[in-house]
């Protein structure tokens, strides 16, 4: 990066130094002096200067400038509503347009007294009104999807939600329909806004119009507090704040980390957290008693667990989710490994440290110069928030380029482009990543995970004991952590085979029957503790709900003692113990709200353990079949019926090239087959996916397997 | 006096639409000549035959030439787009260019290619005029089946109605399959137009007079017309006289000759009320403006604009209001709904004018009509909402009597004789009937 | 023109530019030519797959003008412009006329859906006022006095 030009101007007789071409609203701010705005949001896209809010004047012309459009140059001499009578009257009369058919319903709405319309009308805005007529009249509140309500009454056709949807998200379903004082913003033909990222716009909207269904009417702003977490639902760790009232959690708002989530969040992440309050939700510790279960005392519990896991003499199993804070795994391990040697476990998934030596801010990727998506399975139903990144870089100029695996041209191509970024989802990277230099500056390799805290998990379990597994057989007990796990059919078929099960988990139905003895779980959003994200960033996540059950590492705790393992029922002190081990003894404190990403730890190759992350399908005729874990799908999303509209639907995704050669239309029905399973499905067209493979989600993907045959 | 015409030279004489009938007349001769020249050059004569745009802005074409970068300092390709959505109130001369000497129009195009060195034209034609289209493109096949292109291209692009779409910016949006809605400037797009290009955007008259520019030369060229703005153009004669119609004159003709030597006066012998001099979005003039000459400057200093020289002329049967009315309704149903004081302001004018007109109107709803005016003018994203109070505020200036009259009477003084009285407009047929009403 | 028809055709006015998105507009005017004069749910469908843009954008886009028809048009259409020029000569009287002989106000359809009544803004034609436009062709100047036999012409088509 060559040094930056820096230019002088005034704003408001303030005389001002920033780089040349920084937007004016930035310039004046820097200035101390706010140049009001409602259309004009730098992360959807170059400004379109629609609302005129921003009216400045600028010496030199004649007319009143939109400042949201203008850049800062040099000698510039710019005067805002503060100093000049032309520029108020320009904000003032703007104001008062959009007031001329706004129903001014603040008492009832939702987005009172956070809302930036009704702000800028105290600070710039007219006193009364001289709208004598009727106004614009629509029915309201229309629902765009199960998760949000549109009222076009309080819209100020600001475009910012019609942007998102058309510029970041690239989903072009949120849509302007009409013309003129006619215009409305709308869906097609009404059909519900779906896609991973619909929620987003309810933030982007500065007025009351698109508002969160479940949150309505939940809570005034005086009400309410936010507390600063991370989300837990997927590897990516977006910065959340989320909002409670009477220690129950009432929405999950975005709480911008620039170099993460950019101030984005997935639907998952934002709405899902109605699991909190499942029908099925465990609460208190219960033994079988089959067929039914009896309610224990805590006291009771740990009897009943300590007895348990002296019964299996060691010959223990334990199958972590991935969604346990680092603190849990590492008590978990704790007591097991050092307290009756029981070494083995069934971790989440595999952790391939060697990308540490490639690791980057997300954000790199939005300056990549070529984006390279190794894998077939789709990043934003493993990591959301990379596609927005992906997108961005695709608009920035990079070519973005799709290979189901790595080959010696792809390296070459790494190699030679001077910012390339690797992004591997459902293949073998790190050779690739090895062979395209991308320790360089400027470069990047991300291995996608399938669990929000897989990495944590196994650096704490290592952390917790030096000793090699080895797997018992029989399995005398086998101890299930977390709903993932749970619901996993490996471990499933494990708990078949073991003489006992205890589980850790938030939801009944899913874990009785088959367990001896259920001890209440609770969720990433109330806990305290640390996540490790894909980039191996470590992030500092919250307790912002009153749990129904004591924290799973006070428990443990109290179950260490009466194996002579000495552990802190607290989060902090455990921290402190692990972080000694595996992160360079960093305080928890430091973790910090907007936690920083640690250094590029370089791997002499081969690094660790060699990962396979490649499902190994022997060539034939027809089309290979990958299958995916949906975004929209596992044991939180399925307790939030409010999100069933988002489940994937029965589609089979096909490359346009393959659909061409088999004589398939788009939204067409096709059959689709393997050995003795045959499928109706709908055929999806994509540019997005290489040719020669067929894509389903696992839930619909039933029974097929290897290679399909596709057939219109 | 043939040879006063420019534009349409020999259309009344030939079959202009045929190639060899255009080619008989040394048609596409201009083209060679122009590709003989450096584009540098081509660019200096046109800036030299100060040839100004005759789509509403008069803007000099020569300069907006040399604006587009040249090859070497260009990130991606340069375009020409020819603005042919005519959709001016009172303004039909393009329509008669494309349908009568579209060759001549051709040429224009591709000369304004060679001088900004593109190999990419479209024509963005306004979606009403079909037997127009179908000419043109006759004309363009004919054309590249001859071989005049070179290594040059041209596209007819049919819009679909929506008069913003005249305004540049918001026509390059709706070339590139957007809502036509205008874009901020700057960037204008002779940086930064088509698919992000270096683009010069030329109305059809302007494209058209390149040809004769190169033909007369420079010299001859400016004898024609008035010092400032030599040439001719097609004024657009309608309303209320006897001989509407199209007329090429020199720049500079005065209201008088236009209206009463070529337009053989106002109709049964009536007397003239006000004068539209350049379609309905610029200001009006009253009968005492009868003199001014009609080229940029002169207009401009007599309080107007040339604009697209569509002369509207007003007998004294109408009612000023409610042809102020019908102006804003036009307006209200073309703003294109993206910047606020336009989307709303219109609607807003159109209101206050259906309650003066009603007579319920006050005199404090005069006051506000006026500030609105104020408050919409300069304020929006392009210059449809300024063209609305052009329009609007001009009537309300210089006929305030008449609209005082309206309210202090309690109602139109012309008591249904306006010639008028209750013209409906398609705002108040709902147009897209499918979708939430808004009552106007 | 048949389904495939209608997609080859897309294609080729996607390779007139440089960025294809561009035949939007030409491929909605195909498709309401393709639907019987104005554009169904299944033409928006249409168009949107062989652009490979969402029907949410070919809607935004076709709401925007007003020259495609959101729903059911008649075989015919009529056509008066009553802005300012074709106003001040009499267009008030041609409506009124025609909404007499169709027996329809302008905005809406002839019972027997054989003529659709509109009035458009500006057509370009205010020299030869007051302009009349019957199935895209223009008419000018049109007289009240010449209706009755104009609607005639047309219902014989
Ligand atoms: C609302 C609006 C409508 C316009 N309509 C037209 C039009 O129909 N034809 C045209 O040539 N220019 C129109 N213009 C002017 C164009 O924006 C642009 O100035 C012109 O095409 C430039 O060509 P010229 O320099 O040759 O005149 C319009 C401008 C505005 C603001
Ligand atoms: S709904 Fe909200 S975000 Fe969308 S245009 Fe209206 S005001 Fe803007
Ligand atoms: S903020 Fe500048 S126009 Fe909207």
């Amino acid at each position: 990066m060559s040094s930056v030009e820096l230019v002088t101007l005034v704003v408001d007789e303030v005389e001002v130094q920033v780089p040349k071409g920084l937007g004016l609203v930035e310039t004046a701010a820097a200035a101390g002096i706010e140049i009001p705005v409602f259309c004009y949001e730098p992360r959807i896209g170059p400004p379109i200067g629609a609302c005129r809010m921003c009216l400045v004047e600028v010496d030199g012309q004649g007319k009143l400038q939109a400042g949201c459009t203008l850049t800062a140059q040099d000698g510039m001499v710019v005067r805002t509503a503060q100093t000049s009578e032309k520029a108020a009257d320009g904000q003032n009369a703007t104001l008062e347009f959009i007031l001329v058919n706004h129903p001014l319903d603040c008492p009832v709405c939702d987005k009172g007294g956070e809302c930036p319309l009704q702000d800028l009308t105290f600070r710039y805005g007219p006193g009364n009104t001289r709208m004598t007529f009727p106004k614009r009249t629509f029915d309201k509140p229309i629902p765009i999807s199960p998760l949000i309500a549109l009222d076009r009454e309080r819209c100020i056709l600001c475009y910012r939600c019609t942007r998102f949807s058309g510029e970041v998200s690239e989903d072009g379903q949120l849509i302007a329909r009409n013309r003129g004082a006619q215009s409305v913003i709308a869906t097609f033909e009404d059909e519900p806004y779906r896609g991973q990222f619909t929620g987003n716009v309810i933030e982007l909207c500065p007025v009351g119009a698109l508002t969160s269904t479940p949150y309505r009417f939940e809570g005034r702003p005086w009400e309410i507090q936010n507390v600063p977490s991370v989300c837990g639902m997927c590897p990516v760790g977006c910065n959340i704040s989320a909002t409670t009232r009477e220690g129950k959690i009432k929405r999950i708002l975005s709480r911008n980390h620039p170099e993460v989530d950019g101030g984005w969040l997935c639907d998952k992440g934002r709405f899902a957290h109605g699991h909190l309050e499942a029908s099925d939700r465990v609460v208190d510790p219960l033994r079988r008693a089959a067929p039914r279960y009896d309610e224990l005392s805590w006291d009771g519990a740990l009897d009943e667990a300590e007895a348990l896991i002296r019964g299996a003499e060691g010959r223990i199993v334990t199958a972590l989710s991935g969604s346990e804070t680092v603190e849990l795994a590492f008590a978990l391990g704790k007591l097991l490994r050092q307290g009756v040697g029981a070494h083995s476990a069934l971790l989440p998934e595999p952790v391939d440290h060697s990308y540490d030596a490639y690791t980057a801010p997300l954000s790199t990727i939005r300056e990549a110069q070529l984006v390279v998506v190794l894998g077939d399975e789709p990043v934003a139903e493993r990591a959301p928030i990379v596609d927005l990144w992906i997108r961005e870089a695709r608009r920035n100029g990079a070519e973005i380029v799709r290979q189901s695996e790595g080959d010696p041209e792809l390296e070459r191509r790494l190699r030679e482009a001077d910012r390339a970024v690797l992004i591997v989802s459902g293949a073998d990277g790190a050779d690739v990543a090895r062979a395209g230099g991308l320790d360089r500056d400027g470069c990047a390799a991300f291995r996608l995970p399938q669990t929000a805290n897989g990495r944590g998990v196994a650096d704490a379990w290592a952390a917790a004991a030096d000793a090699e597994a080895v797997n018992p057989e029989p399995i005398g007990l086998l101890i299930v952590s977390g709903d993932e796990a749970a619901a996993n059919p490996d471990v499933r078929a494990m708990a078949e085979q073991a003489e006992k099960v205890i589980a850790i988990g938030m939801f009944r139905r899913l874990i009785a029957p088959w367990a001896d003895l259920i001890l209440p779980g609770t969720s990433y959003l109330e806990r305290d503790g640390t996540y490790v994200n894909l980039e191996g960033r470590l992030q500092r996540i919250r307790r912002t709900a009153i749990p129904p059950a004591p924290d799973e590492v006070a428990v443990v705790s109290r179950l260490a003692e009466r194996f002579g393992v000495g552990l802190s029922p607290h989060p902090a002190q455990v921290f402190e113990e692990v972080s000694g081990i595996c992160y360079g003894g960093l305080p928890y404190g430091e973790v910090g709200e907007q936690a920083v990403l640690r250094d590029r730890v370089p791997t002499s190759p081969p690094a660790g353990d060699k990962v396979s992350d490649t499902r190994h399908v022997s060539e034939g005729p027809g089309l290979r079949l990958v299958t995916y874990r949906a975004l929209f799908s596992g044991p939180a999303v399925e307790r939030v019926p409010a999100l069933d509209f988002q489940r994937p639907p029965a589609e089979v995704e096909l490359s346009r090239d393959d659909a061409r050669r088999l004589g398939i239309a788009n939204g067409q029905t096709v059959n689709v087959r393997s050995n003795g399973t045959s499928l109706e499905l709908r055929a999806r067209l994509t540019r997005e996916l290489t040719p020669g493979v067929a894509r389903i989600a696992d839930e619909h993907a039933t029974g097929l397997e290897g290679r399909v045959e596709v057939s219109a | 006096m043939a040879a006063e015409l420019t534009i349409l030279t020999g259309a009344d004489e030939r079959d202009l639409t045929k190639l060899d009938q255009y080619r008989a007349i040394g048609g596409y001769a201009q083209l060679e000549k122009a590709r003989g020249m450096g584009p540098e050059q081509l660019i200096e004569t046109v800036t030299n035959a100060k040839l100004r745009g005759r789509g509403g802005a008069g803007f000099a074409m020569g300069r907006k030439m040399s604006l587009v970068p040249p090859p070497d300092k260009r990130r991606s390709p340069a375009y020409v787009v020819a603005n042919a959505d005519e959709s001016e109130p009172g303004a039909f001369k393009d329509r008669e260019i494309m349908r009568r000497v579209p060759h001549r129009f051709v040429e224009g195009c591709l000369i304004a290619a060679h001088g900004i060195q593109s190999q990419n034209v479209f024509i963005y034609i306004r979606g009403e005029y079909l037997t127009e289209y179908e000419v043109l493109s006759d004309a363009v096949e004919e054309a590249r089946a001859a071989g005049v292109f070179g290594d040059c291209d041209v596209v007819v692009h049919r819009g679909a109605g929506a008069y913003i779409c005249g305004e540049e910016s918001a026509l390059l949006d709706s070339l590139e399959g957007k809502r036509g809605q205008p874009r901020p400037r700057p960037p204008f797009p002779p940086v930064t137009g088509l698919y992000s290009g270096p683009t010069l955007v030329n109305n059809v008259q302007t494209i058209a007079s390149l040809p004769a520019i190169l033909e007369l030369g420079v010299e001859r060229y400016s004898e024609l017309g008035v010092e400032a703005a030599p040439g001719t153009v097609v004024y657009s004669l309608s309303g209320n006289v006897n001989k509407p119609g199209n007329y090429e004159l020199p720049l500079g003709t005065t209201l008088r000759e236009l209206i009463f030597e070529h337009g053989h006066g106002i109709v049964d012998g009536r007397g003239l009320k006000a004068i539209i001099p350049g379609g309905s979005s610029v200001l009006v003039f009253t009968p005492d403006q009868i003199d001014v000459p009609l080229d940029f400057d002169s207009v401009q200093a007599a309080g107007s604009f040339l604009g697209s020289a569509a002369v509207i002329v007003v007998d004294d049967r109408a009612c000023m209001v409610q042809l102020g009315l019908r102006g804003a309704k036009f307006y209200m149903h073309e703003s294109c709904g993206k910047c606020t004081p336009c989307r709303e302001g219109t609607r807003w004018l159109v209101q206050l004018l259906e309650r003066i007109e009603g007579g319920e109107g006050t005199r404090s709803d005069l006051d506000l009509l006026r500030d609105v005016c104020d408050r919409i003018l300069g304020k929006s994203l392009c210059a449809l909402g300024d063209f609305a109070v052009y329009c609007v505020g001009s009537y309300v200036e210089k006929f305030y009597d008449e609209f005082k009259r309206h309210v202090d009477e309690g109602g139109c003084p012309f008591d249904g004789a306006s010639s008028i009285d209750g013209v409906l407009a398609p705002s108040d047929t709902h147009v897209h009937k499918h979708l939430p009403l808004v009552p106007a | 023109m048949t389904a495939t028809e209608f997609h080859d055709r897309v294609q080729e006015l996607r390779a007139l530019y440089p960025d294809g998105r561009s035949a939007v507009m030409g491929a909605l005017h195909l498709a309401q030519k393709r639907h019987d004069g104005w554009l169904p749910v299944e033409a928006l469908e249409e168009v949107a797959d062989a652009m490979e843009l969402t029907p949410a954008h070919v809607q935004s886009v076709a709401s925007f003008y007003d020259m495609y028809h959101l729903e059911p048009v008649g075989r015919h259409s009529i056509e008066v412009c009553t802005n300012l020029s074709c106003a001040l000569v009499g267009a008030q009287a041609v409506v009124d006329a025609l909404a007499e002989e169709l027996g329809v106000a302008p905005g809406e359809t002839t019972e027997d859906g054989a003529i659709s009544f509109r009035l458009v803004e500006c057509a370009g034609g205010c020299g030869y006022a007051p302009v009349v436009v019957v199935d895209q062709r223009y008419r000018e100047p049109v007289r009240p006095d010449e209706i009755p036999a104009l609607v005639e012409e047309i219902r014989g088509r």
